[in-house]
């Protein structure tokens, strides 16, 4: 069945591409850029919040003329919450004419797809793809891993740590002991080094860290207890999805009177499920409604008008990504009808936008985006509610993009073409 | 000496709700041979069908009415399904649930949407209760403990000393001859199923408010369940109840564990050997815990393959 199946395919392709070429010939092939996006599996929740983002600024960008006269074409891959998916799901990209491709759920998928673009790109001169990375945060991606056909338009460890314990530290709920608890992987390591980076800044002692498996934990009680043998004041993490959601319910079950700051708290689902133990709990995140003024009302009005819902979690970093990508687009003419990866990614460089937390730039040396955060607290008095709770996140502290920064990793080498 | 006691009782409060899980699934396979991969699945469905409940009946009744339901969808999927896929044999059986396990879960991702939904410890169970040292434990882990261990004595009492326990042992071991005496086989096997399900239910509907309720509890809890048949003996009650604790109380005392191999190596006077060489050497066992079962089941298999209380087949 299923070699007959690939037969049938083989004989297709030389039709298919035939039939390509000749409405080629037409009118230009429309720019393809691929999301490769965990959209089933355990994580499917995460990677669906990046795809409505993405989805809404692709359907701006279309809304405004696309690129050369066309609408770009968004293409969607499932890599199924796992490297070897992502990588396999790349190559059909590649086969399917994508140039741009788009991914932000998980630095493990993250790190596949920046090094497969890198060797691809290495092999295929003059077809090179780049990779609009909207959520992966470990810092190895900008470090020994930078290279010129990855950019992050998201922050990192260090920037989420450095921007969380200074609006924490100006709230006045840091703290002098703080404990961290991460995942064992790349971003949960990055988040525990930070935190250690960051002590003397924030006037802290890190009392303990703990490193423990990704989502595979039930039973958090265990880990709540060592947080109270070690009389932490505040609980840092980088924790997402059920880690944090178990961890924050397992603090509360024990009693344990700590805040915690956080990255991932505004994920849907969180601030209703965790309820009452959520108030006074931090996050440095990439947007806040209330924050940025008329703007910002626009900008939820007009994504709550198309998705029917406010933009939370990792929504808005992934639309203000696009919407650079967008504007690099802009700024990239046409070669031969078609696009010039190369050339687009010489413009994206130096592309800057204003968004409504400010302006965010891109930063040529690493790649990296420079951009505002927000360090919000959960209270009562939000103006937006999340999960139809009466709770949300109040901002607490903007900090522009320069003051968000973290300076370029000395590990990241990046080579660029001629 | 706090820290020993809390670490101790929440390892033995995780293993009996993780036994709550597993008894059905191991009674199942005892009794029927099916290894049913859908089973972690009614724990879901027990969970899901609690917080649904709840806004109407209250709590403790939707708690209950949950187990109902999870084992009424239990004994529709061996009536209906199981059974005629049975002559087929085992592996069929076993693809067949399977399957089952996908579609129980995509139908709660439809319904209920990706995120975990809003079911919490209700306000009147939500209290502390004892205090040691500056920690507080929570009464509702005493009840799900207790909950496990009423269900267990249950079960026993219900296998071992009733009749409807002999007939059911009886229709396991000896099918044909039962049959013969006059008793319906089919209906112990559709009664055998539902109640391994409405347990698996009642365990869901209990955790579900104290953990989380989200469309992949099935696949966190059910990998485990699946080590937990393993390391107690596919098919024996007893042997569940014991690896359930065990490995609950070694994954509970392993994160208080900030130990390497190097650390051991120090007393032989070869730290700075082990810590140069890093990588496992140098891993701390707190951040292995969670893979710990795993180990325990690899060395179950090479040690005694039958599992610690199975039976020598």
């Amino acid at each position: 069945m299923r070699d007959s199946l690939r037969t049938a395919a083989r004989r297709a392709l030389p039709v298919m591409a035939t039939l390509t070429t000749l409405t080629g010939l037409a009118q230009a092939a429309p720019v393809k850029i691929g999301l490769l996006e965990t959209l089933s599996g355990p994580q499917a929740s995460t990677g669906q919040s990046f795809r409505s983002g993405v989805r809404y600024a692709i359907d701006k960008l279309n809304a405004a003329g696309g690129w050369n006269g066309q609408p770009v074409q968004l293409i969607e891959y499932d890599n199924q919450g796992g490297p070897a998916g992502a990588s396999d799901k790349l190559k059909a990209a590649i086969a399917d004419g994508v140039q741009i491709v788009v991914q932000g759920a998980s630095s493990a998928i993250g790190g596949q797809i920046t090094e497969d673009v890198r060797k691809h790109n290495l092999r295929n001169p003059g077809k090179e793809i780049v990779y609009v990375n909207v959520g992966a945060e470990a810092m190895e991606l900008t470090g020994e891993k930078c290279n010129f056909h990855h950019f992050r338009f998201t922050g990192n460890a260090q920037v989420r740590t450095k921007a969380l314990v200074a609006g924490m530290k100006q709230a006045g709920t840091l703290g002098a002991k703080v404990y961290t608890i991460n995942q064992n992987y790349s971003w949960g390591q990055d988040m525990e080094r930070a935190v250690v980076d960051n002590a003397a800044a924030g006037g802290y002692q890190v009392v303990d860290k703990t490193l423990h498996d990704t989502n595979k934990i039930q039973d958090f009680a265990p880990y709540v207890s060592k947080i109270v043998a070690s009389g932490a004041e505040t609980v840092i993490t980088g924790n997402w999805s059920n880690d944090l959601l178990l961890l924050m319910k397992a603090s509360k079950a024990a009693g344990l009177k700590v805040r915690f700051g956080t990255v991932f708290l505004d994920q849907p689902g969180n601030v209703a499920n965790a309820g009452e133990t959520a108030i006074g709990h931090f996050i440095a995140h990439a947007f806040n409604p209330e924050s940025g003024g008329p703007a910002s009302t626009r900008f939820v009005d007009d994504f709550k008008a198309k998705t029917g819902h406010v933009p939370v979690f990792v929504e808005p970093q992934a639309v203000f990504g696009l919407e650079m990508v967008a504007e690099a687009l802009k700024r990239t003419k046409p070669q031969g009808d078609a696009l010039n990866v190369n050339a687009f990614a010489k413009v994206l460089e130096g592309t800057r936008i204003r968004t409504p937390m400010g302006e965010v730039s891109m930063r040529a040396a690493d790649h990296q985006v420079l951009m505002p955060m927000v360090v919000s607290m959960v209270t009562k008095d939000a103006k937006y509610k999340a999960d139809d709770t009466d709770m949300g996140f109040k901002p607490v502290k903007v900090f522009t993009a320069e003051e968000a920064a973290a300076p370029v990793q000395a590990s990241c080498k990046m080579q660029r073409p001629d | 000496m706090d820290t020993l006691v809390f670490a101790l009782l929440n390892g033995i409060i995780h293993g009996l709700l993780l036994f709550m899980v597993s008894a059905g699934l191991t009674l199942v396979f005892g009794m029927m041979g099916v290894l049913n991969f859908a089973h972690a699945s009614f724990y879901m469905l027990g969970a899901y069908f609690a917080y649904t409940l709840q806004g109407i009946v209250g709590f403790g009744a939707a708690v209950a009415l949950a187990a109902l339901l999870a084992g009424a969808v239990g004994v529709a999927v061996e009536r209906w399904f199981l059974r005629r896929v049975h002559h087929h044999g085992h592996a069929h059986e076993l693809l067949l649930t399977f399957g089952l396990s996908f579609i129980i879960a995509e139908t709660i991702k439809l319904l209920f949407g990706n995120h975990p939904v809003d079911y919490r410890v209700p306000a009147s169970l939500d209290f502390a209760a004892f205090t040691l040292g500056s920690q507080q434990y929570p009464v509702y882990r005493l009840l799900m403990g207790g909950v496990a261990i009423a269900m267990f004595a249950a079960l026993w009492v219900l296998l071992t000393r009733t009749r409807v326990g002999i007939v059911v042992r009886a229709a396991i071991y000896r099918p044909r001859m039962a049959e013969a005496l006059g008793h319906n086989v089919q209906l112990v096997f559709m009664g055998v199923f539902g109640v391994g399900a409405a347990l698996a239910g009642l365990a869901g509907a209990v955790a579900g408010a104290f953990y989380t309720t989200n469309p992949n509890m099935a696949l966190e809890v059910g990998v485990m369940v699946f080590v937990i048949v393993v390391v107690g003996g596919l098919g024996s009650l007893g042997g569940a109840m014991l690896a359930s604790l065990l490995i609950g109380v070694v994954t509970s005392m392993a994160v208080g564990v900030d130990r390497s191999i190097a650390d051991l190596m120090a007393v032989l006077g070869a730290r700075a050997w082990a810590e140069g060489i890093g990588g496992l050497l140098t891993l701390k066992v707190s951040s292995l815990a969670a893979t710990i079962p795993f180990a325990l089941m690899l060395l179950v298999l090479l040690v005694r393959p039958r599992g610690l209380m199975g039976e020598e087949s």
